[in-house]
């Protein structure tokens, strides 16, 4: 909302108030002054008088001229490119030094000819081009025949000496929408009176247009009926402050219109009355069809849209637009004034449907003042008799669904203090509500308020202590800790948990990522594994790109991993622990890690390209947070379609699939971007872990006498698992057998094709004595026998 | 000359012979020829039996004593050569220390989770419990319950992704106040909920359709705006520095009366004004307000009997701030170039 300062300034003294200390005043009481603007600048500016004018030879639009500026600055010489350069006219000109909004003016040659200045035009000076008719935009500004030459106060005649503060209204102040409540707001802020146009208007004839509403969309409607009205210009006062206020002047009824709104915050309809089918204007919000408005275009009314028929036919979509047929034009003579209260929320979707938004729509969206409307009808019929020529003034007809009545709040200043945390007393907090025009009486311990109808915002209590801390400055607010009877503090376990395997992975060196959580239709429908809910469609997304709500976590971390590798990072170790969310289904809570290029942690040493074993390693140390052992957690060849199928796995823990990971499926992987380069992927079911019931940590006995280390390599068909031998060592005796571990495995050179070479070390102990060569000797025979009676294996050389 | 005088002369010899020592095999020379069992000290020894009663004991003396003296010459020689010999191993075992180490770096973490982390650090540390609710809220919840009635222009279509007409992707955290409040039963509280929210614009430099919140509530009897500025300079000064002051300013959120926007003074220029703070000295993080009584009232509170506070901190903007982050894009894109900048506070 644009408010020109000098339009307040009628209302309300500003002397010796800078703009910036009125912006800054708003804004801390809740009214923000987003910028503050100069309506025109510039400096060193003249009237001059065209004395000669003659076209630049070898030039097809530049003019040779010499222009008069008075007795200060003498005949100038100007070169000018203006198509509407002419003798004789007025014309402003910046002189050398003028500073304007595109930069200084310095006298100098063009194309060879002297120039001493500038004629200018308004958007020279700084106005946007959008209150300018199109013939001022295309040329230098001419000024008015009678102007005087010589006349520095060119920005002051020009009504361009304004300046404009454009308010960032919020929703509970509608009130700002009116340039008075602004002039009382400052009043209230800054303790200067504020005086309101009074006027009083005679009626002079019977005339009336009756009103009635059939729909409870509309609360109050009045109209008043004005004969023998003149279009014509408006003033110049009036036109300025219409461009500083941010609107085109068009003629002087319209402007009349809008002038009484930017005053009022109260929209206004001007009827023909001569075009109405009948002299009547019923509210109705069931004419479904179609409506041809005052732009000329076509709009498909519905049922719920407001809008005010004469003999059935809509006239005016009611706040919106009003119908071309009765259009206000330079023949009307006559005119209906509607000054109206609609519901707002019908206000906005109509205006939101047809892609119809106006100054008045705005105002009926943000909810009106309801009991001002005598007093607009009274301010707009003065005009229209000042400024119109108006010749008869019918009385003012008003339907109201009900009588107005006036708001009152009952509360205390003790509830007030309390509220903010601060020690007012009771004649400061009264002064302060009183300052905002709120009436206070005081009854015992209770005040009780009587809130002016301007102010649609306040409703109970609780807003009283905002009136009084805005008006009264937050600064008075001290600092108290809060003391509250509360359970324990701290993170709730999920939070915690997540918590615990995000530091672990970021530990050993991976990258913790986030991504969007709307994808693609095609990448929620890749790597549906883990969780196969139906996801989430956006009834209106902005794109296709963000539609669903993802299920699974893979699809976007991979798509960062591509990213990624697109910007030449080529090393990557990233994850993301993320929420998920599906149809029909609880809150999830996925792990997901993508691999690639190599390994970074040792790449000096022994740089090595990231496989499935360490994800496999991953997994492990993770479910190890949750104190899920290799026991438990069961490692089971996949069968998926995004996954190699050879290298990938499915983790089962008490049955349940918690995991998968492995090497993309090279197609795949060649799909989504990555070509040729490996990517060990992982998605895993952090719920389920963190859910998954594991037996409290109890010490475990440490054995007093040594455990000795016996290596072993067993040559093996390939279709032997590592796991098997292992499981086969461990069963010969589950006492001695501390641990095996594989140290080796060996393809190639040495080994018959189909056979592969394993070796293992032993862990041998007891808890009872240190033991001999040999019981040493005996078990290391058991095991060989072992292995290879189970699976034909030969011990290696 | 008597054997007492060979012993010292022998001995004298040794001595000298030992000055000579330079090297390992000098060294192992001199130990087979001075001191083995064959050496000239041992068979000086044997000449003892040629003499009697206490010039016996006197001979054995002497020469034990040229032995120590001997071996003693002999240590110290061998102690130096060996000293040399280590040091040329060591020399010989020198590498380069400027090579590139093995690697045992943490990994980055997207500043989003490290402010996110942060900001539930500080607050865990003053008593709050940390919830999460769900991403997909109903539309009851994120407005209705905070007081954004059905004609609400916040509650348009075009803000919001809408799965169905009563379900969203919520907008803010603020539901959260609601669910936390229906959970405690109309018992004090004091909670923050982090989480991401989601809204219907388009990706630019500042906008992002998803972002992330960390909501804050606080209800008890007596619960005042003052304890919201108490609570909120804490939480200030922890984040961007113990200098920071606190300012609020008047604003309107629906589900908060009064309401407030939170601007801190400008960490880059101290409050002077500079072009962090668009030379205002002071820059604006956060909408707070003393709860809503409606908002009480809807989740079973009697605004009469107790009373609360709330506010939202939005994570990317305090990422933003904090780290000249100038691009809300870059942490969704998730570069590890840039990521990998962040790993500790």
């Amino acid at each position: 909302m644009k408010v020109s300062l000098n339009f307040v300034s009628k209302f309300v003294d500003l002397d010796g108030l800078t703009p910036e200390e009125i912006a800054h005043r708003l804004t801390f009481a809740g009214v923000e002054v987003e910028s503050i603007e100069k309506l025109g600048q510039g400096t060193k500016l003249v009237v001059g008088e065209v004395l000669t004018c003659e076209n630049m030879p070898d030039s097809d639009h530049l003019h040779l001229t010499t222009v008069n500026c008075g007795s200060k600055y003498g005949v100038l010489h100007i070169v000018c490119g203006a198509p509407n350069m002419r003798k004789g006219l007025k014309v402003i000109v910046a002189t050398d030094g003028a500073k304007l909004p595109g930069g200084t003016i310095n006298k100098g040659k063009i194309r060879g000819y002297d120039s001493e200045g500038m004629c200018c035009s308004l958007l020279e000076l700084g106005v946007d081009g959008k209150y300018l008719k199109e013939e001022q935009t295309k040329g230098i500004e001419e000024l008015p025949s009678d102007t005087e030459v010589g006349r520095e106060d060119v920005l002051h005649l020009l009504g361009l000496d304004d300046t404009v503060l454009d308010l960032k209204l919020l929703a509970n102040r509608s009130d700002m929408y009116a340039v008075l409540n602004v002039a009382k707001e400052i009043e209230t802020l800054f303790g200067r009176k504020a005086s309101l146009p009074c006027v009083e208007v005679k009626e002079n004839s019977k005339e009336v247009c009756p009103v009635s509403s059939e729909t409870p969309r509309c609360s109050q409607f009045s109209s008043r009926v004005v004969k023998g009205i003149v279009t014509k210009e408006s003033p110049k006062w009036m036109k300025d402050i219409l461009m500083a206020s941010g609107i085109r002047s068009i003629n002087n009824i319209v402007d009349i219109g809008n002038y009484i709104m930017l005053l009022t915050g109260q929209p206004l309809h001007m009827y023909d009355l001569d075009k109405l089918p009948k002299k009547e204007l019923v509210v109705r919000d069931n004419c479904p069809g179609e409506f041809v408005a005052l732009d000329e275009k076509s709009y498909a009314l519905q049922d719920g849209d407001v809008c005010i028929t004469s003999n059935g036919k809509v006239m005016c979509l009611g706040g919106v637009m009003g119908a071309l047929e009765c259009a206000v034009d330079e023949n009307t003579k006559n005119i209906v004034i509607e000054a109206a209260n609609f519901d707002y929320a019908s206000i906005r979707r109509t205006s939101i449907r047809l892609n119809l938004s106006s100054d008045s729509s705005q105002r009926f969206v943000k909810g009106i003042n309801p009991n001002q409307y005598n007093y607009v009808m009274d301010l707009t019929t003065d005009l229209l008799l000042s400024l119109a020529d108006a010749k008869e003034v019918g009385p003012v007809t008003t339907y109201l669904e009900k009588k107005y009545e006036e708001k009152v709040i009952e509360s205390s200043y003790e509830f007030i203090n309390k509220r903010l945390g601060t020690s007012f007393n009771n004649e400061e907090i009264k002064k302060a509500l009183e300052s905002a025009f709120i009436k206070v009486e005081e009854k015992g311990e209770k005040i009780v308020c009587h809130i002016p109808a301007s102010r649609i915002d306040i409703g109970e209590a609780a807003d009283l202590s905002e009136e009084v801390i805005r008006i009264l400055g937050f600064e008075h607010i001290e600092s108290k800790l809060p003391f509250v009877q509360v359970s324990l503090g701290g993170l709730e376990p999920d939070l915690q948990n997540k918590r615990s395997v995000r530091s672990y992975l970021r530990g050993v060196g991976l990258d913790e990522i986030i991504s969007y959580s709307l994808i693609r239709e095609k990448e929620v429908r890749s790597f549906a594994i883990l969780n196969k809910a139906e996801p989430y469609k956006v009834m209106n997304p902005l794109t296709d790109e963000h539609e669903y709500v993802r299920t699974n976590l893979l699809p976007s971390v991979l798509n960062t991993l591509l990213y990624n590798k697109n910007h030449g990072n080529n090393d990557l170790a990233i994850f993301e622990v993320s929420d998920l969310y599906g149809q029909n289904q609880k809150k999830q809570i996925h792990l997901a890690i993508a691999l690639s290029g190599n390994d970074l942690r040792h790449q000096y040493v022994s740089g090595e390209e990231y496989n499935f074993y360490h994800m496999k390693g991953l997994v492990e140390q993770v479910l190890g947070l949750y104190h899920i052992d290799g026991k438990r957690a069961q490692f089971e060849r996949a069968n998926e379609k995004e996954f190699h199928p050879g290298k990938s796995a499915v983790v089962k823990v008490d049955g349940k699939v918690i995991a998968i990971f492995g090497e993309l499926h090279p197609s795949v992987s060649k799909e989504y971007g990555f070509g040729k380069d490996k990517v060990i992927a992982l998605e895993m079911d952090l719920a389920a872990i963190f859910a998954t019931k594991t037996s409290p940590v109890t010490m475990e006995q440490i054995s007093r006498y040594p455990t000795v280390s016996r290596d072993f390599a067993f040559v093996l068909a390939n279709n032997v698992t590592s796991k098997e031998v292992i499981s086969e060592i461990r069963k010969v005796d589950k006492t001695l057998i501390r641990d095996v571990n594989v140290f080796d495995v060996y393809h190639g050179e040495h080994i018959d094709e189909g056979f592969y070479s394993l070796a293992l070390s032993v862990s041998i102990g007891s808890f009872e004595k240190t033991l001999n060569d040999q019981e040493l000797s005996a078990v290391e025979e058991k095991i060989k026998q072992a292995v290879i009676v189970k699976f034909g294996a030969k011990l290696r050389q | 000359m008597n054997l007492f005088d060979q012993v010292e002369e022998l001995k004298k010899k040794i001595l000298d012979e030992s000055e000579k020592i330079s090297d390992e095999s000098s060294l192992k020379s001199f130990q087979e020829k001075f001191l083995s069992k064959k050496s000239e000290l041992n068979g000086l020894m044997s000449h003892i039996k040629e003499l009697a009663g206490e010039e016996k004991a006197k001979f054995g003396q002497s020469v034990n004593n040229a032995r120590n003296v001997v071996q003693e010459a002999f240590q110290k020689k061998a102690d130096e050569i060996n000293q040399k010999i280590l040091e040329r191993k060591l020399e010989k075992e020198k590498i380069d220390i400027s090579l590139p180490s093995i690697n045992y770096e943490v990994g980055g973490i997207n500043p989003f989770f490290l402010v996110q982390d942060e900001i539930m650090d500080i607050f865990v540390s003053m008593g709050y419990e940390v919830k999460e609710g769900p991403d997909v809220e109903s539309d009851e919840y994120n407005f209705q319950r905070m007081n954004i009635p059905e004609s609400h222009p916040a509650r348009e279509m075009q803000d919001s992704f809408y799965i169905d007409p009563r379900t969203l992707l919520r907008t803010h955290t603020s539901p959260e106040q609601a669910h936390a409040m229906d959970e405690k039963n109309g018992k004090p509280l004091m909670m923050i909920c982090p989480g991401k929210c989601f809204r219907r614009d388009d990706d630019d430099v500042t906008h992002s359709h998803q972002f992330g919140q960390v909501e804050g509530l606080v209800v008890g009897p007596g619960i005042s705006l003052a304890n919201l500025k108490a609570t909120l300079e804490l939480f200030v000064k922890k984040m961007f520095g113990e200098k920071r002051e606190v300012r609020f300013r008047g604003s309107y959120f629906p589900f908060t009366e009064p309401s407030v926007e939170v601007d801190i003074s400008c960490m880059n220029c101290g409050g002077k004004g500079c072009s962090t703070c668009k030379g205002t000295g002071f820059i604006e993080i956060l909408g707070a307000g003393m709860v809503h009584p409606n908002v009480l009232r809807m989740s079973g509170y009697d605004p009469e009997k107790v009373s609360g506070f709330a506010f939202g901190i939005g994570i990317e903007r305090v990422a933003m701030l904090r780290y000249k982050i100038d691009d809300i894009r870059k942490f969704y894109q998730s570069d590890v170039r840039f990521i990998e900048q962040f790993k500790r506070r």
